[in-house]
């Protein structure tokens, strides 16, 4: 199966964490299906950054030399990934010409309470002047992520004549499947980006990791680390612990950030179920993974992890299950769904 | 309480969340920030303006946080927010000037991430417009300041730093500074007062940028010229909003005219200092109304009134915010400094005393003098004396300065005794606008540097000078109308006539169980200016040899007396606060001469040798003792002629010499008293 056309791809490879991550895994999904150009836009937000080391090696592996700077970027679809790291600058600085223009967007448009993330009228304006092309969608990657690109929509109008996207365009999680411990204990840990948004308010964190819990492993503390953590917390700096002895550490994955903020795909809760363990999120964040992600409030999750230790067995028939329900977000099925997007024709010779 | 927080901490930062507090504070809000803000360095000035405001978090409830400068919010400050871990009912709102929409989504949202739920965003350049001073941190909002007193305009010249290199610049602001029509005040950044004070133009009136809040200056300056390339940086510019809200005039001098582009209603002057003095003299001073009515009209400061900013943030000004005229008459506060012994005071309480009935005056005093201060009837406020073990020189001036700032408010008298103005009492007076009186002794010593005391001078309305008994010792460093001479202020007791003399003598001498054929009391002072323990010890020996002599040594209550004069079977240490009731039934005093027993003694006809106390800082004791024995009214004796003290002591004692100088200090006629001629003075109902 390939996909006929040209298609060129679209983004600022040195965004860090999920978006170069997402896109790296896509290009080696979709290597069988065609061989698309890469445009690299050196955007103001990044300015001085080299480009992240995932999507640096998968330009290695597939032969893929992006072209800085482009003046024009055309190609039959031409796909540009996460418009936010246009927000620091006046204009896109380039022309698009294709048929369809598809802008995945990687991060969500609004906010939980309703604020703006970012300035996204400010950055599909500018793809928007710069684009000429049959047709311009957004690409929301999640349920969530789509509801906020809706909501947006609905407050502020999209740019006339964009559409969405009826099926998501989900990050990629090929990831080698760990089978579940059978003996699971209080051990709880949490992993991210040490970012403010990633965290949630103390008193919660308090509740997710208290003092009787066998393990607290937080893995990326680095603000609690500088603000001192209590002495029942095993806190260690992003990328100061290898994933898999983090995932050896504990059984049960705990994650709730700012409540100001929320995941738009929610990577390091797949990554916790692949790695065999059972993940607790938010509800809304939770949603996005068909039952595979325990939804709860900070409150019930004490009463969660002491059913499932208590209860060996669904706690392993809970882990495979969402395991297979990780299938969804396979490299086979995301090629799939491109072949379906990318591959029908938009418009044609008179 | 509301808490200032900035989006960066820095000096900068931190100085311009001075300004926001001091505003909001003046408006009435409460305001604290946060003492682990405070910059490791920090001007001795800003100490003074922080110190009111910072606080420990723990120890208060935040009901409201503002975020000034949030276009660029730094890891401390989200770090800080988070390990706040604020309530909901607690109000969060971010203040800046964002460049773009991108710039306030992202500066709310940092500040959510932190506080776990979203602030309210106040941006500036929709409210108020383009800034004046481009990376301005503060809001820089116009407040009202009270109207200074009807008296001489206050022209403040504000100057960069590199206006001193034109070697004409000093010298043409010492011309202005001699016009008859306005005083001359200059405001100068960094070292330039330091630099002016030590040149030949010291004389001028100087402040440094920071030394007072931008509204203590408005409230100052009825006209105030900008110069310097642009608008001289936030502290400068928040000065000429409350000028302008004041209906005062604002002079852009800049060359970059700044203010004026920045849209302010400025009159826009002469860029060279040398033209100033005719542009203020010809077309301010003659329309200065006139210019303050249509600058309160302008669009522009209708934009930046503190009342729209106060709205923006929902805050609600506390009522009876608004300045006004505080109820006459006034409290009179007195404030004696604490010097060699306890003479300020004393002072003080004897023109306390004179104020007669409805004054109510009260006190301000370190810890030495409470007690004797509280003993006059009147209400002390404890100061704090400095100490060795303070971290800093001045830590007990900066919590003087905050509890004289707690206990006065505009309308009131403050009254000064001493010889060095603290910048604590200096700081209230101007920040206050209180009417201020500075008793202030002459009798300098030739040489003694008074530069540093006298520039202060001009914060007060008036100086009293307590008169010396001899007219040759009256002189002053200053003078001018301010400068009031009254008599010497000097306790005055009913003289007991011989009988009631000798009644007493025989109760003392019952309640010290002994008989008193012969009284002698020494004063030589308790030990901090000079060491009297020889001549003690030399007149304890002397006197112990005179059968039925007492001799006592008199001391202030706590101080300290040489060890080893118990020993002496006719010498005992009291310590009295009442002197001088002691010296009216002696036979011979040997003292010191300080101002306050120097006067008792004569004006009580003391048989007195007086043997001076003489250090750098203090007054010339040795020419005042002198002034009295060569007329014949005292003996005067130096503390290293112990000889000569004992040929002294015996003639007054032995050859009549006690006698003689009684019966010549009884026909002497000294000046009046001034106690009362210097509380009508303090109370403005003076006869001139």
């Amino acid at each position: 199966m390939t996909v006929s056309g040209r298609i060129a791809y679209v983004l600022d490879p040195r965004f860090p964490g999920g978006t170069s991550s997402a896109v790296a895994e896509e290009l080696r999904a979709i290597a069988p299906l065609c061989r698309p150009a890469v445009h690299a836009v050196s955007s103001r937000m990044f300015a001085g950054r080299d480009p992240a080391p995932p999507l640096a090696a998968a330009f290695e592996a597939l032969g893929i030399d992006p072209v800085w700077d482009a003046g024009t970027i055309s190609a039959d679809t031409v796909i540009l990934h996460n418009p936010s790291f246009l927000k620091f600058q006046p204009d896109f600085g380039a022309r698009i010409l294709c048929r369809h223009l598809i802008v995945v967007t990687h991060e969500n448009f609004l906010r939980p309470g309703g604020q703006e993330a970012f300035d996204t009228a400010g950055c599909l304006g500018q793809i928007d002047r710069a684009t000429l092309a049959l047709r311009k969608s957004l690409a929301p990657i999640s349920a969530h992520n789509r509801a906020t690109v809706a909501a947006w929509g609905d407050r502020f109008g999209l740019p006339p004549g964009w559409d969405v996207l009826a099926e998501d365009w989900f990050n990629i999680c090929d990831l080698p499947m760990t089978p579940p411990t059978v003996a699971p204990r209080d051990r709880r840990g949490r992993h991210s980006r040490p970012g403010f948004e990633k965290f949630p308010p103390p008193d919660t964190l308090d509740l997710c990791f208290p003092r009787h819990a066998e393990a607290n492993v937080i893995l990326g503390a680095d603000l609690m680390i500088a603000q001192g953590a209590p002495a029942h917390w095993q806190v260690y700096p992003f990328r100061g612990l290898d994933l898999a002895r983090y995932f050896g550490m504990i059984d049960f994955m705990v994650y709730f950030t700012a409540p100001t903020w929320q995941e738009s795909f929610g990577r390091v809760l797949a990554e916790a179920i692949a790695a065999g363990k059972v993940a607790i999120s938010d509800p809304a964040t939770a949603a996005g993974f068909g039952g595979g992600v325990i939804g709860a409030r900070p409150g019930e999750v004490d009463g969660i992890i002491r059913a499932f230790v208590e209860d060996p067995a669904r706690y392993t028939g809970h882990v495979r299950a969402a395991q297979a329900a990780l299938a969804g977000f396979s490299a086979a099925a995301f090629r799939a769904r491109f072949t379906g997007l990318v591959g029908a024709r938009i418009g044609a010779a008179a | 309480m509301i808490l200032i927080e900035a989006g960066e901490r820095t000096d900068k930062a931190f100085d311009a969340k001075l300004l926001v507090a001091t505003q909001l504070a003046a408006r009435g809000h409460r305001v604290v920030l946060d003492d682990r803000t405070r910059p490791e360095k920090l001007e001795r000035y800003q100490k003074y303006e922080a110190a009111s405001f910072l606080a420990d978090l723990g120890t208060v409830t935040l009901t409201r946080v503002i975020l000034i400068g949030a276009e660029s919010v730094g890891q401390e400050t989200m770090m800080g927010l988070r390990g706040m871990r604020l309530g909901a009912e607690v109000a969060v709102s971010v203040v800046g000037r964002f460049a773009d929409r991108q710039s306030a989504i992202a500066a709310r949202a940092k500040v959510a991430y932190a506080i776990g739920r979203e602030p309210d965003l106040v941006d500036l350049a929709t409210l108020q417009g383009p800034p004046l001073v481009a990376s301005a941190i503060s809001p820089l909002a116009a407040a009202p300041t009270p109207a200074p007193p009807d008296r001489l305009p206050h022209l403040f010249v504000v100057l960069p730093q590199e206006a001193l290199e034109d070697p004409q610049t000093l010298p043409i602001l010492s011309a202005v500074d001699n016009l008859p029509d306005y005083r001359l005040n200059v405001i100068l950044p960094g070292k330039g007062k330091e630099q002016v004070k030590a040149s030949r133009h010291a004389g001028l009136t100087v402040f440094g940028y920071s030394e007072l809040s931008p509204a203590a200056f408005a409230r100052l300056a009825d006209i105030a010229a900008f110069f310097g390339d642009g608008v001289p940086g936030e502290r400068m510019a928040a000065f000429a909003l409350d000028l302008m809200r004041s209906g005062r005039v604002a002079i852009d001098c800049t060359s970059g005219g700044g203010f004026l582009t920045g849209g302010a209603p400025v009159l826009r002057g002469p860029e060279e200092i040398a033209a100033l003095a005719n542009y203020v003299q010809h077309t301010v001073l003659v329309n200065r109304g006139e210019i303050g009515r249509q600058a309160r009209k302008s669009p522009w400061l209708t934009t930046h009134a503190v009342e729209a900013l106060e709205s923006a943030l929902g805050l609600v000004a506390a009522a009876g915010v608004a300045p006004a005229p505080a109820p006459a008459p006034g409290r009179v506060v007195f404030v004696p400094t604490n010097g060699i012994g306890l003479g300020h005071a004393r002072r003080c309480t004897l023109i306390a005393e004179a104020m007669g009935d409805g004054a109510d005056p009260a006190f301000a005093a370190f810890p030495s003098c409470v007690p004797l201060v509280r003993d006059r009837g009147f209400d002390c406020l404890p100061l704090v004396q400095k100490s060795p073990d303070h971290p800093e020189d001045h830590a007990n001036d900066l919590v003087n300065y905050l509890r004289l700032r707690r206990v006065l408010r505009a309308g009131d008298r403050l009254v000064f005794d001493g010889g060095f103005v603290f910048d604590s009492i200096h700081r209230t007076i101007l920040e206050h606008g209180l009417d201020a009186t500075w008793i202030r002794r002459g009798l300098w010593q030739a040489g003694q540097a008074l530069a540093t005391a006298l520039d202060r001078e001009r914060a007060f309305a008036r100086v009293i000078v307590p008169g010396e008994a001899f007219a040759e010792l009256n002189t002053d460093r200053s003078s001018g109308a301010h400068v009031r001479s009254v008599g010497p202020i000097v306790q005055r007791l009913r003289q007991p006539d011989a009988a009631s003399r000798a009644a007493r003598r025989v109760a003392l001498g019952e309640t010290l169980g002994r008989e008193v054929g012969e009284l002698v009391v020494t004063m030589l002072g308790g030990g901090v200016a000079a060491d009297r323990t020889a001549q003690m010890q030399a007149l304890a020996a002397m006197l112990d040899a005179r059968p039925g002599c007492l001799h006592l040594i008199v001391v202030w209550p706590g101080a300290v007396a040489p060890a080893g004069l118990g020993s002496w079977k006719n010498t005992r240490v009291v310590q009295t606060q009442n002197a001088l009731a002691l010296c009216q039934l002696a036979d011979l005093v040997i003292s010191a001469t300080g101002y306050n027993s120097f006067h008792e003694l004569l004006y009580h006809a003391v048989p007195t040798i007086f043997v001076p106390q003489m250090a750098t800082f203090m007054d010339d004791q040795e020419r005042r003792a002198r002034a009295a024995s060569d007329r014949g009214l005292a003996e005067t004796v130096l503390a290293h002629e112990l000889l000569l003290l004992e040929r002294e002591v015996r003639a007054f004692l032995d050859a009549g010499k006690a006698d003689r100088l009684r019966s010549a200090l009884a026909v002497v006629d000294l000046p009046a008293p001034g106690n009362d001629d210097a509380a009508a003075v303090i109370l403005g109902k003076e006869q001139r």
